[in-house]
């Protein structure tokens, strides 16, 4: 009943001097700008930490006439926080770009993700129709959170939900991205879903 | 290595001319014996035979070694030591391998067992609605 999995040989000066909790993790995706760093920050028990994945790419731009060299890094920032439940139990909040283009890193970012948080910003939708396709295929259990800036969205939930053509039983839910308990109810609605799932 | 001065369990202290960050890795960027990169919640803790050796590693191997006295994530890690997630997840693995780091992969049976996603969930109801009063920043 080992909560986690260690690599580990050998004796007993080569075990761990504290046994580490069991890291939960959550992914928040969504655009630039989105409140996906103020939602973390809101509910995280530390200040959000940044991460940055550097990334050589091969550009592939259509305006590419100029017989530049093709290749360019490109640095994603990932920003993350937790809560610890108990000393045997962490939950790791992941925030990461949700736009297509940077489908690259979520593979590596959502492995092992319980569920995922989709933040929308009412106008600008565009932005997480990507997020909202990774998590519908990779079957990874997750809602739409409507960030409320200065406490209104600009389209309805019916509107919203028809627009990103996401199924029925995907949640879609208003919510303030400062807001602590706001936060913490979307991130539950999550997982009551990853639970109900687990129950079949 | 058999000249018996080399202190047991002592991984033999490798030159460290590395000032960039793919050097110190040897270019090597996959680790782990399955060949899938660790995810980036992963828990990687110091062993006593790591606390041993501290002095003798040298700048990002000591780093790591001395930040993992408590369990720190792959993710934690690069973040406060600013390295690549990348190095953090090689340099790991070298230092698992010398016996001087633990490296705990989550295992997704547990993190996804309902027990557990019950226990979340009743922690996070715990949490209150307010915030900054019981805000716990530094």
């Amino acid at each position: 009943m080992t909560p986690t999995e260690p690599l580990v040989r050998g004796g007993a000066a080569e075990q761990p001097a504290v046994r580490p909790p069991l890291p939960v993790k959550m992914v928040i995706a969504g655009g630039f700008g989105v409140g996906k760093t103020t939602a973390v920050g809101a509910i995280s028990e530390i200040e959000p930490l940044t991460t940055e994945a550097a990334i050589t790419e091969v550009a592939a731009g259509v305006d590419d006439l100029t017989h530049t060299p093709a290749k360019t890094t490109t640095t994603v920032a990932m920003d993350f926080g937790c809560i610890t439940i108990d000393p045997t139990l962490k939950l790791y909040l992941f925030g990461t770009p949700g736009q297509e283009r940077f489908g690259f890193m979520w593979d590596d970012i959502v492995e092992g993700a319980v569920g995922g948080l989709v933040i929308v910003d009412t106008r600008r939708l565009d932005d997480c129709y990507a997020a909202v396709d990774y998590f519908e295929h990779r079957r990874i259990p997750f809602a739409v959170a409507l960030n409320a800036f200065d406490g209104r969205v600009e389209h309805s939930l019916e509107e919203v939900r028809w627009a990103l053509d996401v199924s029925d039983h995907v949640p879609v839910v208003v919510f303030d991205a400062r807001e602590r308990g706001s936060v913490r109810d979307a991130l539950l609605v999550v997982l009551e879903l990853a639970l109900a799932r687990t129950e079949g | 290595m058999a000249d018996g001065l080399t202190p047991p369990g002592g991984d033999p202290v490798r030159p460290a001319p590395a000032v960039r960050p793919f050097l110190v890795t040897a270019g090597r960027v996959a680790p782990t014996a399955s060949g899938r990169p660790v995810p980036v919640e992963t828990q990687v803790v110091a062993t006593a035979a790591g606390l041993e050796a501290l002095d003798g590693l040298a700048f990002e191997r000591h780093d790591i070694v001395a930040a993992c006295r408590r369990p720190q994530s792959i993710a934690e890690l690069a973040a406060r030591l600013r390295l690549h997630l990348n190095v953090v997840r090689v340099l790991a693995e070298d230092l698992r391998a010398a016996g001087q780091l633990t490296v705990h992969v989550p295992d997704s049976g547990a993190t996804h067992d309902a027990a557990v996603l019950r226990r979340v969930i009743d922690g996070l109801r715990a949490i209150p609605d307010s915030r900054g009063v019981l805000r716990d920043t530094d």
